[in-house]
């Protein structure tokens, strides 16, 4: 086998009979993909993982991924992807950049063939006190291929008071279909600079009183009826004055005229969230298949 | 600043030119109707009332700065560098091939549709103001000098720029628009972003008077005074803040690429997710004043 550098992965799914077969599947230190053996017709499952149950600063994740010839990817974690703090002094890895030691970065690359489809589903984003993460997802989808994308994040360990108190969180997803970048979400989380003779602003009071914040992109064949679903009922919303903030607020646009959607999601708790998701995206459930469909909404 | 750049400032800081902003609130009507306002209690005093929106003006002209001004910023340089090559490269194509490509990521990048609406109407108006209102009025036998020359070919880009929006080829977006339209009117890429900023926050606080939050005198002390600072603050943040388009060779026939990594690390970004989806939520309201 050949020698890949550190948190580097690689998928590739093709379809083999009515099965759905990674043709390559291979990662390195601290990145770790399991895939469990599952009955859904040419559909397969990777748990993303991380060794330890999390990123320290320094780690950099690199992922691509291939999906072809009409097969489904379904990508999941266990549990919230965390970010711990700058470890100041901790060991490198062997070529790490010095001066990047204290960024945590996970790139995704991942192409869809036509008539493929990927739905990525993990939990959240969780970063700790200081951390400093950087999250890049690119969909590169080709003809009549789906994709479903959920990125989402909490306010920290509010068990220990930490509420929005990491140093940066930026996370850019890009969805590209058949070479023209057709969305461009990009959200940069950070402490403002400073302003002589103002108040500071914290980003806790830019995003409360919400602690959690989900964007879900959608796009292709496959995705049509949940977001036509979700439109109309979002459509049928009337908000009549309220004088207190609602404790669970979304959000749906169109995009691409209505090949695909963006979907927001926030509430004061991340098990609002998923539940709320988990109810929003079950017509998944159907394409993905029950078993998988829970595995990431449980 | 001279006195011809003071003078085109006055122009466009004009509360009534006809650039459709009286009909947007840029999401303060639904971050109202949300109880966002009042979170203090419906009874808050006028200090409370201060206070909300001040914090939303300023969370919102951060988020809106981010995402904005590179487009503003990349549009103003190509048109300025379109209009000092002139009359020798009199060819508008590239030009406009880079402006469309700056539009085109905007509108990826936008991915709110009610601020994609206002975001259209309010640039469409921009480049019809410079057509209709700013463009030389025809004198008949003037002598014609280099400054009719560089005039003459600003409108000539802003009429095709148009003619490519009319026919749906591109939306027309903005800040786009807002870069091309200050420079061809010759404002420095700096006075146009501060300008622009500065605009975006007094909107919204025309808004707040409209809506009844704010008294009209409260508004001026608040922008005069606390609003004041954060404009400066985020305008010179975001000076040197580009999209990652590549510099291109002046009529250069290739397709305009934009920089990966530039957009990876630090291109455009939205900083208020929370604004976002309260702004998405503008037409759910059963009553409304503004469009968006």
């Amino acid at each position: 086998m050949q020698t890949i550098g550190p948190g580097v992965g690689r998928i590739v799914l093709r379809p083999h009979g009515s099965e759905a077969v990674f043709s390559e599947l291979s990662y390195a230190y601290p990145l770790k993909l399991l895939s469990p053996k599952v009955s859904q017709r040419n559909t397969a499952v990777v748990y993303v993982l991380s060794y330890g149950g999390g990123l320290v600063g320094g780690d950099q994740i690199k992922l691509s991924v291939e999906v072809h010839d009409g097969s489904s990817l379904v990508m999941l974690s266990q549990g919230s992807t965390k970010v711990f703090k700058t470890r100041p002094g901790h060991q490198l890895a062997q070529g790490q950049n010095l001066e990047m030691n204290d960024l945590t970065c996970q790139h995704f690359d991942i192409e869809v063939s036509p008539g493929s489809s990927v739905f990525l589903l993990p939990d959240p984003v969780t970063c700790f006190r200081s951390a400093k993460y950087n999250q890049v997802q690119k969909f590169r989808l080709s003809g009549d291929a789906s994709a479903v994308l959920l990125d989402w994040i909490t306010s920290g360990r509010k068990s220990l008071g930490e509420e929005w108190v990491f140093n940066r969180y930026y996370s850019l997803n890009e969805l590209w279909v058949d070479g023209k970048r057709i969305a461009r979400d990009a959200m940069l989380l950070e402490e403002e600079i400073p302003i002589q003779s103002v108040p500071t602003r914290t980003l806790a009071d830019r995003l409360q009183p919400y602690s959690c914040y989900a964007t879900v992109l959608m796009y292709g064949p496959l995705t049509q009826a949940i977001s036509r679903t979700l439109t109309a009922e979002f459509e049928a919303i009337s908000v009549f004055k309220q004088h207190t903030r609602p404790s669970l607020i979304w959000s749906i646009s169109p995009i691409s005229e209505g090949e695909g959607c963006v979907l927001r999601v926030a509430a004061g708790e991340s098990e609002d969230v998923r539940r709320w998701l988990g109810r929003a995206l079950r017509p998944l459930e159907g394409i993905i298949g029950m078993d998988i469909y829970r595995r990431a909404f449980a | 600043m001279d006195e011809e750049e003071a003078y085109i400032l006055l122009l466009l800081s004009d509360g009534n030119l006809p650039t459709g902003s009286f009909v947007a609130s840029a999401g303060l009507e639904s971050y109202a109707t949300h109880g966002f306002l009042t979170a203090g209690g419906p009874s808050g005093s006028i200090n409370d009332k201060l206070l909300a929106i001040t914090e939303f003006v300023r969370d919102s002209v951060m988020t809106y700065a981010r995402s904005a001004v590179p487009f503003l910023s990349d549009a103003h340089r190509e048109v300025q560098r379109h209009l000092d090559a002139a009359p020798v490269d009199q060819d508008a194509e590239s030009t406009l091939r880079i402006l469309v490509a700056l539009d085109d990521l905007y509108e990826a990048t936008t991915l709110n549709h009610v601020a994609r609406r206002a975001s259209r109407s309010q640039g469409v108006a921009l480049l019809t103001l410079y057509s209709k209102g700013f463009s030389q009025p025809p004198l008949p036998d003037q002598p014609s000098s280099d400054i009719d020359a560089r005039a003459g070919v600003a409108s000539t880009l802003i009429d095709k720029l148009k003619l490519v929006v009319r026919r749906e080829d591109t939306p027309g977006h903005l800040p786009i628009c807002w870069g091309v339209l200050t420079a061809a009117l010759g404002l420095s890429v700096e006075r146009s972003q501060f300008l622009h900023l500065f605009l975006h926050a007094r909107g919204s606080l025309s808004a707040a008077v409209r809506m009844n939050v704010i008294g009209p005198y409260a508004a001026q002390q608040l922008l005069l005074h606390t609003i004041r600072p954060l404009v400066i603050a985020e305008a010179e943040h975001c000076r040197h803040l580009r999209t990652g388009l590549r510099q291109l060779s002046a009529g250069s026939d290739q397709v305009p690429l934009f920089d990966e990594d530039v957009m990876t690390e630090g291109g455009p970004a939205m900083t208020w997710p929370l604004g976002e989806i309260l702004a998405s939520r503008h037409d759910l309201q059963h009553s409304r004043i503004f469009n968006s």
